[in-house]
């Protein structure tokens, strides 16, 4: 027998020999009932008709899509990208707060949207929100910046420390490490400082150190004296008022033998570190060292 | 005379004809491979589908060989053949004389058939039908299935082979 003798069978390619063969073998009977109850199979209905109409709605569809809008597919997409990104970025940039920062000994004054002016003294970050200005007057402070607010709504000075409120004045805030003084100079100030509120008329200061509430003296100043390019203090630990001094004349202060939480009472220029450096030594009888960028201030031996 | 346009599957004309002489065996086809009517309704529309896209690239010769292989790669991945549920033509009015008994032990047969049918491997399967039922011929089912006429002559001896050996119980 041939190979695939059962395949030459169907397709009756045997040969006359093999086929007599085939007939006398007993699996002939069940290969012959299995092609005869096989040729009454049927497949699934099938109709075609409705298949081909589908596939006409198919070809209709692809067609309006295929020859209209390919070519500006990648258009489209391309377009689409560049539309996002210009979006995207002009709302981000727009969320994003305005910031002015100052570096040591720099002044900046700022110019708030509704004419408010804010001055920052030197090491001080504000920032706001011009978006949303309109809507609420919040900035945040880090450091120090007096304030000339213009009438009109809520005017919020946010700090780590606490928080000013103010409807139209003149104030300052400073926010330094353990150190929080607010001085109304014009209007009315009300600072919310560990969840309690103080009203601050004008001349009167709230200030707390190391998160304790200190009575201040009242001020007969109509700005801070720092706008003027000179520091003032009235029993302000020493250590802050070196820190200050750091600041204003971008000096690192090192102290040897000294008591920097004595308290200081006076003022230093700004502008001219050798008069600052007497000014601040003399009262609290201490001595200094200027070598470049440093100075050492150390205590006086009674010798 | 018009050989000369009738040349493009893009013609209305030609695209009905391809699709009347063709689209029953891609059905059948790729209902025998995988026992799935909604799978074989799916993979017709499919490949004159894409047929159609391509008509300015494949000609009339090639769109028989074009769909079968579109229809083909639809289920490149799918393993599982589901049971292949296969009818009768309805003899009852050729065999009104048979004897009930005959008829019954007929019907058994058949059965048997179905269930022998359904545990081939399935590309027998796929030959042995299509050669059946369709009437395809070697050379035709080999042209589908991308393989040798000996290699469809080898599926299908071994598919009556095992056919019979599981309906005679061997």
């Amino acid at each position: 027998m041939q190979e695939n003798y059962l395949a030459k069978w169907l397709n009756n390619e045997l040969s006359e020999v093999e086929l007599a063969e085939f007939k006398k073998s007993e699996e002939y009977a069940s290969y012959q009932r299995i092609l005869d109850a096989s040729n009454d199979l049927e497949a699934p209905e099938f109709n075609e008709d409705e298949v081909l109409m589908a596939v006409n709605n198919r070809r209709t569809l692809q067609q309006t899509k295929v020859v209209q809008l390919n070519p500006f597919k990648k258009f489209m997409k391309v377009a689409a990208v560049a539309a996002f990104l210009v979006i995207g970025s002009y709302f981000y940039i727009n969320t994003l707060d305005e910031k002015v920062t100052t570096q040591y000994a720099e002044n900046r004054e700022v110019v708030l949207p509704d004419n408010s002016e804010v001055i920052l003294n030197a090491d001080s970050q504000l920032s706001y929100s011009e978006k949303k200005w309109d809507e609420q007057r919040n900035v945040k402070l880090r450091g120090e910046a007096f304030f000339k607010v213009a009438k009109g709504k809520r005017f919020i000075v946010a700090t780590d420390a606490g928080s000013v409120a103010v409807l139209g004045t003149q104030f300052n805030v400073e926010n330094r490490e353990g150190f929080f003084e607010v001085t109304c100079f014009e209007g009315l100030v009300s600072v919310t400082f560990e969840g309690k509120e103080t009203k601050l008329p004008a001349g009167s200061s709230f200030m707390a150190i190391n998160g304790q509430i200190v009575e201040s003296q009242i001020t007969k100043a109509e700005e801070p004296s720092w706008i003027h390019s000179e520091s003032s203090f009235k029993s302000i630990p020493l250590k802050y008022v070196l820190q200050e001094f750091e600041r204003q004349h971008n000096l690192r202060v090192e102290t040897e033998y000294i008591d920097t939480e004595q308290l200081y009472t006076g003022s230093f220029s700004n502008t001219d570190t050798n008069l600052a450096l007497k000014s601040i030594s003399m009262p609290s009888q201490i001595k200094f060292k200027l070598e470049g960028d440093k100075v050492l201030f150390y205590a006086q031996k009674a010798e | 005379m018009n050989i000369e346009t009738q040349n493009n599957v893009c013609e209305e004309s030609i695209f009905s004809t391809i699709f009347k002489t063709n689209s029953k065996t891609v059905f059948n086809y790729i209902y025998y491979k995988f026992g799935n009517e909604e799978k074989a309704h799916d993979a017709v529309q499919e490949a004159f589908v894409k047929l159609w896209e391509n008509c300015a690239k494949v000609s009339p010769e090639k769109a028989k060989a074009f769909v079968y292989k579109v229809a083909n790669n639809l289920y490149l991945n799918v393993i599982k053949a589901e049971k292949v549920r296969l009818k009768y033509a309805d003899k009852s009015l050729k065999s009104t004389n048979e004897t009930p008994e005959f008829l019954m032990e007929e019907d058994e047969f058949r059965g048997k058939l179905e269930n022998a049918l359904d545990s081939l491997p399935e590309n027998q399967r796929t030959t042995f039908l299509l050669n059946r039922i369709d009437g395809k011929k070697y050379k035709e089912i080999a042209e589908m299935e991308g393989v040798s006429v000996k290699a469809i002559e080898k599926r299908m001896h071994l598919a009556l082979k095992s056919l019979r050996a599981q309906i005679d119980g061997i």
